[in-house]
């Protein structure tokens, strides 16, 4: 069923992108800018014993040093406050920033900051979750136990934060299984690594600090700024210009406030952009590595009787948003199934690495990865294809998760069975061609949102939203829904956004909420000029208010088309009188409840509003003499609620596939043993070229959801993200023979999986 | 700094001889100054509005100036149709922005031991013609080639043309290697073959191999495949003699023992696609793309 009542349409930034008219931050000069540079340490883990800022303060055309000494004392981050602007006597991962330099041109001030005297006393390196967890392993915070943390939160030491589900008699349900099956997977991390490294600009008017930056959420880095610089909100305004993408690694606040107090100290505007190297080591959003321990029972017919699992989760050394990661990947890892008796313990560990943040779907490749390979060997041990065993195990409209939720009207089933049929009708298989299935789910996140909406005399609309565009083109979408309530043709609407400074507050870009909660807050607000205009129009046409109707510009008369005026005047006539302009906020839908489960340390992820569900299947080739594996195909069944502009939808899904390849086959972070990356470049990280993209077939199953985002729509953006790596993962094992245990599965560990020689690459054992 | 940007062999030698170092494509020498590895010299001089150092002449010997891009190696007809492995490894260099400006001659004279043109070129026979001030010379690519990032070139000398002998009828040749993705890859490690068949037999074989020892190496020992036809048992010993005579190091990129199979794997590929095309069989250039080398068709 196809409920699409929007016209399809290509975003509007595109010009603008494609022909180079568009500006990015790193784009913007302004009069007397200086430059800034970060000093980092050579060491993942050290004390510093002194710090000389002498030499750089004195070179010609450096205007301003700044280390923790020249910023408010204050520990900043969300759930636990871990975390100093500037590092403070100790330096916890190689990205820590020691101290910052605004000179005259980046070249002075890369030269500065190198001239800063630090010497930091070396110590122990925590490079490893287990060994973080290990008893007595040198302490990443030393001091955590004097952090402030949110209610709820269960941390101790190196375990930053815990969480466990748990659902009806895990132990004994297991011991009355038929067959039992262990797994253990181990995912390295991974990154954003969107094209545009982050780049920002401060300007201080006197006690006002204007900020231009590559954030995906203003007003997180608003109140980032507010927070450790100690400024109240009115005098911080962030603004962000066109963005070159962020896939979750811009979600947050990150350097605005160093920039600014530099700017402050220097009495310039000051400017950084990062480089490559930056970008990889320095921003505490990163995908996590995570291991997942699985063990799962089944009975005589192949159905689910108990998991018991374990994830571990490298959180890197500060706190930035992971605080609800172990919940939500001890979800995943129970996965879409119909389990009534679980236990699963989750561990978010503090390293010496680059702290870990939401990066598109955070733990759900991984946990998916893991969890759907951990299916394909229960379907084997059960004697059932992988489709089969998971018809009879998936959940589905009217079932009850592994969380106690019962689910409205979901299409986890149809996704199944449309990916399934539309893969195996596309052909025969070739030697060393293989079909993997796996099927992934991804929450909605409810949250506040505003937008204010005005009607200008000459009938063109402004919507002044806090959404924020960062590559998915979904803020478009938003220009459709006031078209449709006001009843104008959607060119005379245009989007004011990315300004802290005009819009209302809104959780900007991230979680998919831009079209969830932005939309339904444009709605509120056009509705509010929608009943304006009609009780302009039943004054000029004699008629009651609940008769106009608004449509092509012209509003009229139920039922009598001939008495009508045009939206343009009534726009000329207000303008005159009573200005059309109105606010909107989205009501936040209720959640779901939850029964007969039990959540240790429950962080607000137990119950999933509008729950996204999709099914990939890819058709891989695999070199069997070298292990490189081809991603030929991908078809891909997604319910993502109704799908409002299928171009950018197809878009979204095509993107998130492809960057599942990537994290499928070739794209994780190698740590030296002194805990620093190895490959922190894009030379050695390898990304997917679109050399290497799959053909991709998609199908939406649309199913109009109630309580979710406008039209019965959901979200997007992180779902097609979800399952890629796992399909690809049961379509290697099913060529070589046997899964691989490390994720990214590249050529050589395939060759040593194919070969029984996994043991040999340094797999953990 | 200062560029110069010279129009004759005769205005670079000059500026070569007084200090200046020679840029064309720019590819590793612009691209390692951003990433740190060595500053740009003081003084440039372009070479690539040279007219003469930009021909391909057919004869014996044939003749690729040093300026020819990849592009134009992976399409020009006489490299195509002779010396097809030199087509199959400029296909492969980096992205096509890469091989529009990257020229053969770069190539050769950066002496990276992952140089996707050094292994074809020594199948084939080839030598650097090096011109300065005071003359010009030939020289063998085993004498050119002194380790990692090294040539016997000195400072006032520029690589001009590779110049190859004429083919033999019934020659192929090929170059294959072990990529993870399609585009933007540095070869984890390759292979080129040259193959010239006497009826079904062997008549000779050459092969050498790309980033598994300091420089580009040629496997030793191959004269005793000479009147053998190519079958499995041929190609398992091209094989074994590639990983026997590698020695790879382990490194970002792969294990050494992961190379060391691999290397045998793309020796006997390279073999094998050689001589189909020593047999008239037309595989189309790139062999990794047509022979999904690497499961890459």
């Amino acid at each position: 069923m196809t409920v699409t009542e929007l016209p399809p349409f290509v975003r509007a930034d595109g010009p603008d992108k494609v022909s180079g008219s568009g500006r990015y931050t790193a784009d913007l000069t302004l009069t007397g800018m200086l430059h800034a540079a970060f000093r980092y340490p050579d060491v993942a883990h050290g004390r510093i014993t002194r710090i000389d800022t002498s030499a750089a303060e004195a070179m010609p055309g450096v205007l301003a040093v700044m280390t923790d000494a020249d910023v408010p004392d204050v520990h900043y981050t969300w759930a636990v406050a871990d975390r100093t602007l500037f590092a403070r006597d100790i330096v916890r991962f190689e990205g820590e920033v020691i101290a910052a330099v605004a000179a005259i041109s980046p070249e002075i001030a890369k030269a500065a900051a190198a001239a800063i005297e630090v010497d930091i006393e070396p110590l122990p390196v925590v490079n490893d979750i287990e060994e973080a967890l290990a008893e007595g392993a040198p302490l990443v915070h030393e001091d955590w136990a004097s952090h402030t943390a949110d209610d709820g939160i269960i941390r101790d030491g190196n375990l930053a934060i815990y969480s466990a589900l748990q659902r009806g008699d895990a132990d004994a349900a297991m011991a009355s299984a038929a067959t039992v099956v262990s797994s253990r997977y181990v995912a390295d991390a991974s990154h954003a690594a969107p094209i545009e490294p982050r780049a920002i600009v401060a300007q201080w008017e006197g006690e006002k600090v204007t900020i231009w930056t590559s954030t995906q959420v203003p007003y997180d880095a608003r109140d980032g700024v507010c927070e450790t610089l100690q400024l109240p909100a009115s005098q911080v305004r962030i603004i962000v210009p066109h963005l070159g993408g962020g896939f979750g690694g811009k979600c947050g606040f990150h350097f605005e406030a160093h920039i600014a107090a530099l700017a402050r100290k220097a009495k310039r505007p000051v400017k950084l952009v990062f480089s490559r190297w930056e970008e990889f080591v320095a921003p505490d959003r990163r995908r996590e590595g995570m291991i997942v321990e699985l063990t799962t029972g089944l009975d005589a017919d192949g159905r689910i009787v108990a998991r018991k699992g374990w994830v571990g989760i490298d959180n890197g050394a500060y706190m930035a948003d992971c605080a609800f990661f172990p919940q939500l990947a001890a979800m995943h890892v129970a996965g879409p199934y119909n389990i009534d008796h679980l236990s699963i313990d989750a561990k978010l560990a503090y390293t010496n690495h680059q702290p870990s943040g939401s990066v598109r779907a955070p733990t759900a490749p991984q946990g998916c990865w893991a969890l759907e390979s951990h299916t394909d060997e229960l379907a084997a041990a059960a004697g059932l294809s992988p489709v089969e065993f998971r018809r009879r195990n998936l959940v589905d409209t009217g079932t009850t998760g592994p969380m106690g939720q019962t689910f409205d009207e979901i299409g986890a089933l149809r996704v199944l069975e449309a990916a399934h049929a539309a893969a195996e009708g596309s052909g025969p298989l070739a030697e060393n061609e293989a079909l993997g299935l796996a099927v992934g789910w991804w929450p909605s996140f409810a949250v506040p949102a505003g937008a204010y909406a005005k009607m200008h005399g000459d009938g063109s609309v402004q919507l002044i939203t806090g959404a924020q565009e960062c590559g998915t083109g979904a803020v478009m979408t938003l220009r459709y829904l006031a078209a449709e309530e006001l009843g104008i043709d959607v060119e005379k609407i245009q989007l004011v956004y990315q300004d802290t400074g005009a819009a209302p507050f809104g959780p900007g870009a991230t979680g998919s909420q831009t079209l969830l909660n932005h939309g339904r807050a444009v709605e509120t607000a056009t509705r509010d000029i929608a009943e304006q205009l009609r009780e302009l129009a039943a004054e000029q046409l004699e008629a009651a208010p609940g008769d106009i109707v608004l449509a092509d510009g012209v509003a009229s008369v139920a039922g009598t088309p001939t008495a009508s005026i045009a939206i343009d005047e009534l726009a000329g006539i207000a303008a005159g009188g009573n200005l059309l302009i109105s606010s909107g906020t989205a009501d936040v839908p209720e959640y779901p409840t939850l029964e007969g489960s039990h959540c240790v340390g429950d962080q607000g992820m137990a119950a999933w509003l509008a729950p996204q569900f999709s099914c990939h299947v890819a058709k891989v080739r695999v070199d069997r003499d070298t292990g490189v594996t081809r991603v030929l195909d991908v078809f891909a069944a997604h319910d993502n609620g109704t799908i409002l502009n299928p171009i950018g939808a197809h878009g979204q899904v095509e993107g998130g596939i492809l960057m599942g390849v990537g994290q499928a086959l070739t794209e994780g972070t190698q740590y030296g043993d002194d805990g620093t990356q190895l490959n922190a470049g894009l030379l050695e990280y390898k990304l997917q070229t679109i050399a290497d993209a799959p053909n991709i077939h998609t199908t939406f199953i649309e199913i109009p959801t109630a309580n979710a985002g406008p039209k019965g729509s959901k979200g997007l953006a992180e779902a097609p993200n979800v399952a890629t790596a796992a399909a690809i993962a049961n379509g290697i094992a099913q060529v070589v023979g046997a899964h691989v245990t490390q994720l990214p599965m590249t050529a050589e560990r395939v060759w040593d999986t194919a070969n029984g020689t996994a043991d040999q690459n340094g797999a953990s054992a | 700094m200062s560029m110069q940007i010279a129009t004759s062999l005769d205005e670079v030698l000059a500026a070569l001889a007084a200090g200046a170092r020679p840029i064309a494509g720019g590819t590793d020498l612009v691209v390692g100054h951003r990433q740190g590895k060595a500053p740009l010299p003081e003084s440039l001089v372009a070479i690539d509005r040279v007219p003469e150092l930009a021909e391909i002449a057919d004869g014996d010997p044939l003749r690729i100036g040093a300026t020819v891009t990849h592009a134009r190696l992976m399409t020009d007809q006489v490299v195509v149709d002779r010396l097809t492995a030199i087509a199959d490894a400029a296909a492969l260099v980096g992205s096509p922005s890469t091989r529009n400006v990257g020229t053969l001659g770069g190539n050769v004279m950066n002496g990276s031991p992952a140089m996707d043109t050094g292994a074809p070129l020594v199948v084939l026979g080839a030598e650097a013609e090096l011109a300065s001030a005071d003359g010009i010379r030939t020289v063998g690519l085993d004498d050119l080639w002194t380790g990692p990032g090294r040539t016997s070139a000195t400072a006032g000398e520029l690589c001009t043309a590779l110049v190859i002998p004429a083919r033999p009828a019934s020659s192929g040749s090929a170059y294959v290697r072990l990529e993870y993705r399609r585009a933007m890859e540095i070869a984890v490690v390759g292979a080129a073959a040259s193959v010239t068949l006497d009826g079904d037999a062997v008549a000779s074989v050459r092969v050498a191999l790309t980033a598994v020892a300091p420089t580009i190496i040629e496997i030793d020992g191959l004269e005793g495949l000479t009147g053998r036809a190519i079958d499995d048992d041929l190609l398992a010993a091209v094989a074994e003699a590639a990983s026997e005579q590698a020695s790879p190091i382990s490194d970002l990129r792969a294990s050494d023992r992961y190379r060391r199979h691999t290397i045998g794997v793309m020796a006997r590929r390279a073999v094998d696609a050689a001589a189909r095309r020593a047999a008239g069989e037309s595989i189309s250039v790139p062999v990794n793309r047509a022979l999904g080398i690497g499961a890459a068709a």
